[in-house]
């Protein structure tokens, strides 16, 4: 999850890292307020979990508080990046001599760091146009990034003189502050740096690891409040990810898409693989699914529920991998559930099934009842799941088409 | 033969107490693995299945002679679970748990690297090898002979589901496999796919390999970089799921955390490319693998 910068800042104010002064208003009267606390120029911004904000029109300048209340005004109310701005950030602006880059982000297997002499600007910006400017290098995790070494990778980028011990102490910091975090990327950009020499962080933002979040419980309790959502989930999306909290085990993810075949698939590669199958047999899935293995029945049927609920889904493909460490009749128990308590009719619905595995002849009896599922026999493929749903789901459009 | 597992693997399983660890301990077993030694602090003396409990990885090597072992401990432990077993001198671990947090996840990866051990997850069902009648992990349930036949095909999956219909493909045109791994779906795992590639290119026992591949990471691209440069020169057979994903915005995440678009290069239409660029067979469906096998043997 990524933080809004409010929080970012008040993280990396509380490691003693030299943050500018500033603090989140809800309103133009405390943005007026807190401007006047900070007497003198100002920077309003949006508070959204969300990049690109300056290029979004989310930034804005402000000599005092009567241009912070404009400005507060102006930017309250409006979507950026997918969220709309319930807040804004008002802090003091730090008087700029020159701006750096740093970053720490996961590569393949451990933390690197990304630097450059050109801050305040995007990164990718700067590597397209000047490869040369940006270094990068992997951190050993168990050493973390030393003083010395960032020394090297600063000189590398151009810096020299008394700044450089300066900037690898704090890039030392940052890292310590990143990793207690259990931060997957910390960006700052830019380092400000003052006539002066005087360093501060002006821009920063963390994303933190959401599998980390047991060590975090001030950020988990966010996490679970509305508003760090994605504006647009929708409400089917939303009582599944419900269901994640009110039951146990790993959390079940449903996507709405644009077709119209619902699909319950256990695995990610199963997944992928049947959702190429279905476009490349002509078909278009309603829904994306992921779940681990072995949910209860009850949480099952609130996500086969949500795919029954719709509108647009015509037809249900239940596509697993050969099961090898949960029973099938979990799975057809959940379904049988869910159609009950939509009155789904299979009939019209076609409900096509691809499941093998512990306790197979349970589920095909549980379901051997419901006239119109159908329950592939042993051996079948996955391919053949998938071109029995697009050829059934074919039907019913043609009937509807009809109709 | 068999990379990695053999019919001389001695396996200690950490948290043999809890659900799942017992639960795969008794399908190993059944099906033939040596499962010489269980660690749970403060559970020493017990019995799983028969199997002793001890109190550290350490003194069930010290007692068992145990040379590989099965993580199943919650994602917050894994870290530290890895990193003892690795201090004990143990050579293969497999770390199963899913969603390891990534800081602590390149700890355990860097640990074991450090001392020559090969960590295959995280997010992993095991490995399994069928002619040696050994298994690590949840791989294959409690009927593995049903899906994993004995046979000269090395099999490298990042879906342990798809490494389970990858070899019921090939069982089902009289194929079979020396050794299947499922790596892990994990952003990070403890080794490369191209690594086991590499572990298959040097046994003797194994003909050629698929691996089944998905967006994100590099691990496929990596691939084709060695059948390339010719480190890999046995067959090749690649499935790569996902390119569907590529009709949607990017950024977007389906099936393993680890199957996100960060860019171009990673998505399954330019690993497709790459590994056919470089020789490699591609597969557009389960049924098509071993035909392209045949095809690959000439």
């Amino acid at each position: 999850m990524r933080l809004t910068e409010d929080l970012t800042k008040a993280w990396l104010r509380d490691q003693g890292l030299p943050v500018p002064q500033g603090a989140a208003a809800h309103s133009p009267e405390t943005a007026a307020q807190l401007a006047h606390e900070l007497a003198g120029p100002v920077v309003v911004k949006a508070l959204v979990p969300t990049g690109r904000r300056g290029k979004a029109g989310a930034v804005l300048f402000a000599s005092g508080p009567s241009e912070v209340r404009g400005a507060t005004e102006e930017l309250l109310g409006k979507t950026v990046g997918g969220h709309s701005v319930s807040k804004v950030y008002v802090e003091r602006q730090f008087p700029i001599a020159e701006e750096l880059y740093l970053s720490f982000a996961f590569g393949a297997r451990q933390p690197r760091v990304l630097l450059s002499r050109q801050g305040g600007v995007e990164i990718e910006d700067t590597f397209k146009n000047h490869p040369g400017a940006v270094v990068e290098e992997e951190i050993d995790p168990n050493r973390g990034a030393r003083p010395w070494h960032l020394t090297s990778l600063w000189e590398r980028a151009g810096v020299s003189g008394a700044l450089l011990p300066r900037l690898a102490r704090l890039g030392t910091e940052l890292f310590r502050a990143f990793r207690k975090a259990d931060g997957l990327i910390l960006e700052i950009n830019p380092i400000a740096v003052a006539a002066e020499g005087d360093l501060s962080l002006v821009g920063a933002m963390l994303e933190i690891d959401n599998n980390a979040l047991f060590r975090h419980p001030v950020w988990e309790a966010l996490n679970s409040e509305e508003g760090t959502v994605l504006d647009t989930t929708n409400e089917r999306e939303q009582r599944v990810l419900q269901a994640n909290k009110r039951f146990p085990g790993g959390a079940m993810r449903y996507d709405e898409l644009d077709g119209d075949i619902g699909l319950l698939v256990a695995g990610g590669g199963a997944g992928l693989l049947q959702h190429d199958m279905i476009i490349a047999a002509g078909g278009r899935p309603a829904n994306h699914t992921d779940i681990s293995p072995g949910p209860t029945p009850e949480k099952l049927t609130v996500l086969l529920e949500a795919v029954f609920d719709n509108p647009k889904t015509t037809s249900l493909l239940v596509g697993y991998n050969h099961l090898q460490m949960a029973p099938c009749d979990l799975v057809t128990t959940a379904l049988v559930a869910a159609i009950r308590s939509r009155n789904i009719d299979p009939r019209r619905f076609p409900i096509v099934i691809r499941l093998f595995g512990p306790k197979e002849q349970e589920a095909r009896k549980q379901v051997g009842v419901i006239p119109g599922i159908h329950y592939l026999p042993p051996g079948a493929t996955l391919e053949e799941g998938v071109k029995k749903v697009v050829e059934l789901n074919r039907k019913v459009d043609g009937t509807a088409g009809e109709g | 033969m068999s990379i990695l597992i053999n019919s001389e693997t001695r396996v200690l399983v950490q948290g043999i107490t809890g659900f799942q660890g017992r639960f795969d301990t008794k399908h190993c077993l059944e099906f033939g693995t040596r499962v010489v030694a269980g660690v749970t602090p403060g559970r020493n003396g017990e019995t799983v299945e028969g199997v002793p409990v001890f109190n550290t990885v350490r003194s069930a090597v010290e007692n068992t002679s145990a040379n590989a072992a099965v993580v199943y401990v919650p994602a917050r432990g894994v870290a530290d679970a890895v990193q003892e077993a690795v201090e004990a001198g143990i050579k293969v671990i497999l770390a199963t748990s899913e969603n390891v947090p990534q800081h602590d996840a390149s700890v355990a990866v860097f640990a074991a690297r450090a001392a020559d051990a090969t960590l295959v997850g995280f997010n992993s069902n095991g490995l399994i090898s069928p002619g040696s009648r050994c298994k690590l992990g949840g791989i294959g349930g409690d009927l593995p002979d049903q899906i994993y036949a004995p046979g000269r095909i090395g099999v490298c999956s990042r879906s342990g589901g798809m490494s389970a219909e990858v070899c019921f493909a090939l069982k089902q045109a009289k194929m079979g496999v020396s050794t299947c791994v499922s790596m892990g779906g994990d952003p990070i795992t403890g080794r490369a796919m191209v690594e086991y590639l590499q572990l298959f290119e040097d046994d003797p026992e194994t003909d050629a390999m698929v691996i089944f591949g998905e967006p994100g990471s590099t691990h496929e691209q990596e691939v084709a970089e060695a059948i390339t440069a010719g480190r890999i020169k046995k067959p090749v057979v690649a499935l790569i799921a996902g390119e569907f994903q590529e009709r949607y915005p990017k950024g977007v995440s389906f099936g393993h955390v680890a199957a996100m678009i960060r860019g171009e290069g990673d998505s399954a239409s330019a690993k497709r490319k790459a590994l056919k660029d470089a020789g490699a067979h591609v597969a557009f469906s389960l049924a098509e693998i071993p035909l392209l096998l045949e095809t690959a043997k000439g």
